[in-house]
């Protein structure tokens, strides 16, 4: 009479919690997931092949629109890559105002993440209040460079201007405040029963797993691997900073947001230093008129508040434009621990656990 | 006891509450006052928004004192940019040495607001202003040159008249 049988449905694209377009096929036992495939590239624009026939000066504004959450690291990312492949040195004020500008928007980005994933759950107030402060974030973007989300941030060989007049209030300001912000994000959900039942033993991804499917970045500190790229290969001023890489070991999706709540109050510590360490000096290294390539292949990684970013780059000597560019894109990679996670769980932690990734999909389909 | 009262839902709910209120009385009792340091709206269409003066809006050609148009066709900008969409013809006027741009064709539909234009001048005949209101009805109300009244690219865009404060 009874007769039992899967069920496959859709979770997407249009889905408001799949975080833009990234579609999620679902076969379902019940309530019970028994097979999860993410369905990806609704979002490709070729950005890689666009940058082959760019010349290396023109390639920044793509990396913008690849992970628009975090386009200062993107940028940042870009500009060590090819400094490595043009041979360019960079001033030390240069590499303190780039990191100083990562560290900001790691903010911007986690509170992005904090505010959309607790949403998802059902925390709607934190979603308000992460974004009044990742407004801040966004003016200091503004009076930097002079746009807010499509930052086009770094030049090749330093930045273009120094830092504008009235530029240390406003850090200053963030950073007394910021402190309180955060606690204020916690009280709400921390303790809170409901954010607990949510998130506690859910969306599991052992380290092992993590380590085998390339996952990095908070998912992997969250399951107790203390491998951040800022401390393993420091770049930009990051050896000279005194901070501390978070982790838990319960590799669930409380974990996750415990471990991106410390990483913030972490970059807030990273400004601080920079702040009050900036030496003087010039911002920008001198440059050939043209940029040829010096040497023939680059893979520069840095940590993006995503994962490990690399860019790799093929240059024939002295051309004008990469021979091939590829992205290592971390959400990407990222995605792919999803099946791992959400299989066997219920269909409503799909949420918790595409919340907890924190994807972007302008950088997974690039 | 207070162990207790911790496992309760309703807890949770008052120290959220706690939180949201504590945030609704300072905006409710200091309502309709300007100048209140925690107030972080504006009344925007009303007021024009205040933009960073480093802002990247449109592309604008200058002019210099007398009147002309400082662009020498170097063509440096149509180069840079990383979408094309500049057009630049040459072209000569009399009492005039350097060369003179007889059309500067901006697509504005398509430009990124990256300022590498800018960047490249050498002569500092371009900037981006302060707009941000770009929005049009027609497409062709996103083409703009140097003739015309309503579309060139020395004015304000007739759109975007509360990016930019009158003073
Ligand atoms: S701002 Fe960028 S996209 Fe726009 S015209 Fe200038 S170079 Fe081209
Ligand atoms: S770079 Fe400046 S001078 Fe040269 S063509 Fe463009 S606007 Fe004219």
């Amino acid at each position: 009479m009874f007769k039992n049988e899967e069920m496959e449905i859709n979770l997407g694209p249009q889905h408001p919690s799949t975080h833009g377009v990234l579609r999620v096929k679902l076969r379902l036992d019940g309530e019970t997931v028994t097979h999860c495939r993410p369905m990806i590239g609704y979002l490709h624009r070729g950005v890689e092949k666009i940058c082959e026939n760019q010349s290396f000066f023109q390639g920044q504004v793509w990396t913008d629109r690849m992970d628009y959450c975090s386009a200062v690291a993107n940028n940042l990312g870009w500009a060590e890559a090819n400094e490595k492949l043009l041979g360019i040195t960079v001033p030390r004020r240069a590499q303190y105002i780039r990191t100083l500008l990562n560290e900001f928007n790691r903010i911007a980005s986690h509170l992005i993440w904090l505010g959309t994933h607790a949403m998802d759950i059902g925390a709607l107030t934190v979603f308000l209040y992460a974004f009044r402060e990742r407004e801040d974030v966004l003016d200091i973007n503004e009076a930097f460079c002079g746009s807010r989300l499509t930052t086009t941030a770094f030049r090749i060989g330093g930045l273009r201007e120094d830092l504008p007049p009235g530029f240390e209030k406003m850090v200053r300001k963030f950073l007394a405040k910021f402190s309180d912000c955060l606690d204020e994000y916690e009280a709400l959900l921390t303790e809170n029963r409901i954010w607990k039942k949510r998130t506690i033993g859910v969306a599991k991804l052992s380290a092992e797993d993590a380590i085998a499917l390339g996952v990095t970045g908070p998912m992997l500190r969250a399951a107790g691997v203390a491998y951040d790229i800022r401390k393993a290969f420091p770049y930009a001023a990051y050896a000279e900073m005194d901070f501390e890489v978070p982790t838990r070991t319960e590799a669930d999706t409380y974990a996750r947001y415990e471990v991106r709540m410390a990483e913030m109050r972490q970059s807030a510590r990273i400004i601080q230093q920079c702040m009050d360490g900036m030496p003087e000096g010039p911002v920008m290294a001198k440059l050939p008129k043209i940029l040829r390539s010096e040497v023939n292949e680059v893979y520069h990684a840095t940590e993006s508040p995503k994962g490990e970013i690399g860019y790799y780059l093929v240059g024939e000597k002295g051309s004008l434009n990469p021979y091939r560019f590829h992205v290592r894109a971390p959400g990407f990679i990222n995605l792919q621990s999803l099946p791992k996670m959400a299989e066997g769980g219920l269909i409503a932690d799909v949420v918790a656990a595409i919340g907890s990734l924190d994807i972007v999909l302008g950088e997974i389909d690039r | 006891m207070n162990k207790f009262l911790r496992t309760l839902i309703p807890t949770d709910i008052a120290k959220g509450l706690s939180v949201t209120g504590k945030h609704f009385g300072q905006v409710f009792f200091t309502a309709n006052r300007r100048k209140v340091p925690f107030h972080i709206v504006g009344e925007y269409p009303e007021v024009p928004a205040k933009v960073q003066p480093r802002y990247r809006g449109r592309l604008t050609l200058l002019k210099d004192e007398q009147g002309e148009i400082k662009c020498v066709c170097c063509l440096a900008c149509e180069k840079i940019c990383p979408t094309q969409v500049i057009t630049i013809e040459k072209g000569k006027m009399e009492g005039r040495k350097m060369p003179f741009p007889v059309r500067y064709d901006f697509e504005m539909e398509r430009c990124i607001f990256c300022e590498f234009c800018v960047e490249s001048c050498g002569f500092d005949s371009i900037i981006l202003n302060h707009q941000f209101e770009l929005a049009a009805y027609n497409r062709e109300d996103f083409s703009l040159g140097t003739k015309g009244t309503a579309q060139n690219m020395f004015e304000l865009s007739p759109v975007g008249k509360y990016s930019v404060a009158e003073d």
